[in-house]
C-alpha cells in the first residue's frame, strides 16, 4: 500500500517532466529552423493534387449569404465566389468596374449614372439589367427591410432605370465616397427572381452572376460552390468546386493544410508562419493589410489632454519592436492616421523611437515624474502581448501602465454604454480598424470626427478638432478625386500632429496555401478572393 | 417501478421551469450588448438602436421573459440573432454529431475503463495495477486540446490514417472519440478499481471462493455487479457532460456539434441559442439521472422506489 501511494505521484511527475522536456525540445527546433526556411519556400517541389476541386479552411463560422444583410468580412468573402457588384476591388484594394462598364458622377456628388455590362445572366437565368440593379438598391436602401447594410445606402433617394443598361442613382445628401459603397461587398447584386422567390431565406440561397454557383450550405460544417459554366469572363472559373470549411482551431487548420485536406487556409497565426512555410509544399503569403493598430488616448482627460504628453508617448514606443514582438515581424509602419492601402493616404513624418525626447516632452508638460494610467483591450493573446509591450516601453519613460484585458462583449459595454464624454472611464484603449470600403472617409470619420464619440460611433479618443471636422465633411461634398485628396491630405497632417492616438503599425494578412494553387489571395481588408483559383501541377 | 418513472417524468416540468428562469437571468446578466454585436463593428448608433428594437431587447426583462416562455410553450425556441435561422434548426443540425461522438467515446471509455479497473483491482500492487493506474492518471491529466492536437499531428499529418477533423466518414470519429473518452475511461477505471477492491473483501466473495467457484466467475459475475453502483452514477454524470458537447474537442477537430455552437453563441451573446442549449443540457441531465436510478434497481433488486 505504501509503495503505491508514492508510486503514482512519482510516475505522474515523471510523466509531466517528460512532457515539458519534449515541449522544450520542440521549441528549440522551431528556433533553429526559422532562419533557414524563409528563403527556399518557393524552391520546394510542387505538391501532389488529385482532382480539380479545392477546399478552403477559414477561422470562424459563416453567418449569412445575403450580401445586404452581412457585416462580417468572412461571409462577404465567401459571397464573392458567387455574387458580384457594379464595382469591386482588385488585389491592392483599387476600385475596378465589374458589372458596371463605366460611371458618371455629378459635380456635387449627388447623382451617379452607371452604364452596365451587357449580356450577363444570373445563375437562375434572369438577365442582369438596370431593373435588377434597381431591385437590389431599392431593397438595401429600404429601412423596412431591416438589413444590416441599410446604413450604407440610406442616403439613396431614388434609383431610376434610364434604359435597359443604364441606371441613375440620386442621393439625398452629397456623398463623395459613394462609389466606394457601390464597390463594397454590401452592394453585390442578387437575382431579383430569387429575392422574390426566397424572400428572407435568400440568405440561404444566394443567386448571383459570379464565377461559382451555390450548391449547399451545411450550417454547422461547410459551404460548397461549383463552377458556373456560363460565366461572363472568358476562361474562368478554372476549378470545378470550392468547399469552404470553418476550422476555428489554428493548429487544426494548419494540420489540414499539411495533410492536403485543405488547399488554402487563413488566417495563419504569425507565430507559426515560419514553422510551416516551405515544408509539405506549403507557401505562406503575407501582404500588407489595411488593418491599422493604434492606442487611443482619451483627449478629454488629464494627462492626455496635453498634446505634448500624447506626442511623448508616440516617441516612447519602438514601433519596429512592437511589430516583432506582437506579429512576429509580419507588419509595416502606420505612418499616417490611415494605412497606406487606403485611398487618399498621405505619408507623414514618423514619430521616431526617442525615449529621451519623450522624457523631455513629459517634463515640459509638467510630468517629469511620470504618471499612472490604465490600458484596455481585448483578451486574445495578440492584444495582451501588445498591451504588455506598451506597458514595458512606457515604464522606461516613467509612465506606469495597468493592463486590463477584457472579453469583447464586456469591453464594448464599458466603452459604448457611456452616454457622455464626462462619464467615460477609458484612458488608453488598444484597438484596430479596417475601412471596409477602401476609402479614407470610413477610415477617418467614424474614429476621429468630433460627433463620432461613443455611443454614437468609434471616436474612443474623444478627439475634437473643428478644423479637422470641417475638412472631413468638405471631402464628402464632392466626387472630384483631386479635391477630396487635398482635403484628406490636410486632415491627415492636422491629426497626425495632434496625436490623439499612439500610432503602432499595420498588420499583414496571412494566408497559407499549397504551392500548386494559384489565383487565390487575400485582399488588404482580410477578405479572400477565389474567383481565379487554378491548380497548376 | 412504472409509477416511479411516470412520477419522475412529471417532476421534470417544475425543474425545467426553474432552470429556465435561472438561465434567462444568467444569460441576460452577462455583460455585453447583443444589439451592438449583431449590428457589427462599423454600425452607427442609430443602427444599433434599430437592431435592439428588432430583437425586442429594449423591453423590460420581465416582458422579455414572458415573450420567451410563451414561445417556448408553443414549441418555438426563437430565432438566432446571429444567423436569423430558427434556433431549433441550429440545434437540430448539431445534435446528432455530438450525440454519436458521445456514444462512441462512452463505448470505448466504458470498455477500457472497466477492463483496466478490474485488472488493477484483482492484480493489486502488481505491475498490471501500476500500468493501469498510470494510464488512468495520464488520461485524467492530459489536457484534451493537447492530446487532440498531438493525435492529429501523429495519426493525420505524419501517418495519414485519419482525417484531421470534420465528421464525413466513420474514420473521422476515431481521433475525437479517443480524445474525449480518455478522461472518462480514466475516471471509470479508478472508480471500478476502488469499488471492486472493497467488494472483493466482502464475506460472500469469500464464500463464493470457498465453495470452489472459478475466480473469473467470482470477479466478473458476483463482485462486479455489486461494484457497479458508484461506477454507473459516475458514468451517467460523464455521459451528461459529454452530451453537452465538448467545446475543446469540437473546436480542435472542427466537429459540427453543440459545444462549438455554445461557444460561438456565447461570444456573440446570441441569447435565444444559449438559452435553448442550456435548457437542453438541463433536460438531458435530468433524463440521464432518471435512467441511472432505474439502472440501480436492475443491478440491485433490493433497491426499490
Amino acid at each position: 500500500m505504501l509503495k503505491r501511494k508514492y508510486l503514482i505521484p512519482l510516475l505522474t511527475s515523471l510523466f509531466a517532466v517528460i512532457l515539458v522536456l519534449s515541449a522544450c525540445s520542440g521549441q528549440s527546433n522551431q528556433d533553429s529552423k526559422q532562419s533557414e526556411e524563409t528563403t527556399d519556400a518557393k524552391d520546394q517541389p510542387i505538391a501532389e493534387k488529385d482532382g480539380n476541386s479545392i477546399t478552403i479552411a477559414v477561422s470562424s463560422n459563416l453567418v449569412s449569404m445575403d450580401p445586404h444583410d452581412t457585416n462580417d468580412t468572412l461571409s462577404g468573402a465567401v459571397q464573392s465566389t458567387m455574387l458580384e457588384g457594379l464595382f469591386g476591388f482588385d488585389k491592392d484594394m483599387n476600385m475596378i468596374p465589374v458589372l458596371a462598364e463605366s460611371y458618371e458622377a455629378s459635380e456635387d456628388a449627388k447623382e451617379f449614372i452607371f452604364k452596365l455590362r451587357e449580356g450577363i445572366k444570373f445563375h437562375d437565368g434572369t438577365p442582369f439589367n438596370a431593373e435588377a440593379v434597381k431591385v437590389n438598391i431599392d431593397r438595401v436602401s429600404n429601412p423596412e427591410n431591416r438589413l444590416k447594410r441599410y446604413s450604407m445606402f440610406e442616403n439613396v433617394e431614388t434609383t431610376e432605370v434610364v434604359d435597359e443598361y443604364t441606371v441613375k442613382v440620386t442621393l439625398k445628401e452629397p456623398f463623395g465616397a459613394m462609389l466606394n459603397n457601390f464597390a463594397h461587398p454590401a452592394a453585390r447584386m442578387v437575382s431579383p427572381k430569387a429575392i422574390e422567390e426566397y424572400g428572407k431565406d435568400i440568405a440561404m440561397h444566394p443567386v448571383g452572376t459570379g464565377a461559382f454557383k451555390f450548391v449547399e450550405w451545411e450550417h454547422s460544417d461547410h459551404l460548397i460552390v461549383e463552377k458556373n459554366t456560363d460565366y461572363w469572363q472568358e476562361g474562368l472559373p478554372k476549378v470545378d468546386r470550392i468547399t469552404i470549411k470553418p476550422v476555428p482551431e489554428n493548429g487544426s487548420r494548419i494540420a489540414m493544410l499539411q495533410t492536403g485536406e485543405a488547399d488554402f487556409i487563413y488566417p495563419v497565426p504569425t507565430d507559426q508562419a515560419e514553422l510551416i512555410n516551405g515544408k509539405d509544399g506549403i507557401v505562406v503569403e503575407n501582404r500588407p493589410s489595411i488593418v491599422a493598430r493604434y492606442i487611443t488616448m482619451n483627449t478629454t482627460k488629464k494627462p492626455f489632454d496635453d498634446v505634448k504628453v500624447r506626442q511623448a508617448i508616440n516617441y516612447a514606443i519602438n514601433n519596429e519592436a512592437f511589430l516583432k514582438v506582437v506579429y512576429s515581424g509580419y507588419g509595416s509602419d502606420l505612418d499616417s492616421i490611415i494605412p497606406e492601402g487606403l485611398q487618399f493616404y498621405s505619408k507623414q513624418t514618423p514619430y521616431s523611437y526617442d525615449p529621451e525626447k519623450a522624457k523631455q516632452l513629459l517634463a515640459e508638460a509638467g510630468y517629469e515624474n511620470g504618471f499612472e494610467t490604465t490600458i484596455w483591450g481585448a483578451n486574445n493573446s495578440d492584444a495582451i502581448k501588445a498591451m504588455e509591450f506598451i506597458q514595458q516601453q512606457l515604464s522606461l519613460v516613467g509612465i506606469k501602465v495597468n493592463v486590463v484585458p477584457m472579453e469583447s462583449g464586456t469591453l464594448s459595454d464599458r466603452i459604448w454604454s457611456v452616454q457622455t464624454a464626462e462619464d467615460a472611464d477609458v484612458e488608453l484603449y488598444f484597438g484596430g480598424w479596417s475601412s471596409s470600403t477602401g476609402d479614407a472617409d470610413w477610415g477617418i470619420r467614424p474614429l476621429l470626427a468630433g460627433d463620432s464619440i461613443p455611443p454614437k460611433s468609434y471616436n474612443v479618443a474623444y478627439y475634437q478638432n473643428e478644423a479637422a471636422d470641417e475638412l472631413i465633411y468638405a471631402a464628402l461634398q464632392t466626387a472630384d478625386p483631386e479635391k477630396r485628396a487635398d482635403a484628406y491630405a490636410e486632415v491627415q497632417k492636422i491629426i497626425w500632429e495632434d496625436a490623439p492616438w499612439v500610432f503602432l503599425g499595420v498588420e499583414d494578412t496571412m494566408a497559407g496555401m499549397k504551392n500548386y494553387l494559384k489565383g487565390v489571395y487575400l485582399l488588404p481588408d482580410g477578405a479572400m478572393n477565389a474567383t481565379q483559383a487554378e491548380i497548376v501541377q | 417501478m412504472f409509477r416511479f418513472i411516470v412520477k419522475r417524468l412529471f417532476g421534470i416540468i417544475p425543474t425545467l421551469l426553474i432552470v429556465s428562469i435561472l438561465v434567462f437571468l444568467f444569460v441576460h446578466m452577462i455583460p455585453g450588448d447583443p444589439a451592438r454585436l449583431v449590428a457589427g463593428p462599423d454600425a452607427s448608433y442609430e443602427d444599433v438602436e434599430l437592431v435592439r428594437q428588432d430583437l425586442g431587447l429594449d423591453k423590460p426583462l420581465v416582458t422579455q421573459y414572458f415573450t420567451y416562455m410563451s414561445g417556448l410553450f408553443q414549441g418555438d425556441l426563437g430565432t438566432s440573432m446571429k444567423t436569423k435561422r430558427p434556433v431549433f434548426d441550429e440545434i437540430a443540425d448539431r445534435f446528432m454529431p455530438t450525440f454519436w461522438l458521445t456514444i462512441w467515446s462512452m463505448v470505448w471509455a466504458i470498455i477500457f475503463g472497466l477492463l483496466i479497473g478490474v485488472i488493477s483491482a484483482t492484480k493489486r500492487n502488481k505491475w498490471q495495477d501500476y500500468t493501469g493506474m498510470f494510464t488512468a492518471v495520464s488520461g485524467i491529466s492530459l489536457p484534451s486540446f493537447w492530446l487532440g492536437l498531438m493525435l492529429i499531428q501523429l495519426f493525420s499529418v505524419q501517418l495519414g490514417w485519419f482525417p484531421t477533423g470534420g465528421n464525413d466518414s466513420w474514420t473521422s470519429y476515431i481521433l475525437p472519440s479517443i480524445t474525449l473518452g480518455a478522461g472518462v475511461a480514466a475516471v471509470i477505471a479508478r472508480f471500478t478499481r476502488s469499488s471492486l477492491m472493497d467488494i472483493l473483501r466482502e464475506d460472500y466473495i469469500r464464500t463464493g471462493r470457498a465453495k470452489g467457484l472459478k475466480e473469473n466467475i467470482v470477479v466478473w459475475k458476483h463482485a462486479l455487479k455489486n461494484a457497479m453502483i458508484p461506477v454507473v452514477t459516475m458514468t451517467g454524470l460523464q455521459f451528461g457532460f459529454l452530451l453537452g458537447g465538448s467545446i475543446v474537442v469540437e473546436t480542435v477537430f472542427s466537429w459540427p456539434g453543440l459545444g462549438r455552437l455554445l461557444i460561438d453563441s456565447v461570444s456573440y451573446r446570441d441569447y435565444p441559442v444559449i438559452q435553448a442549449e442550456l435548457l437542453l443540457f438541463a433536460f438531458e441531465f435530468i433524463l440521464i439521472n432518471l435512467i441511472v436510478d432505474v439502472l440501480y434497481g436492475i443491478m440491485n433488486p433490493q433497491i426499490r422506489y
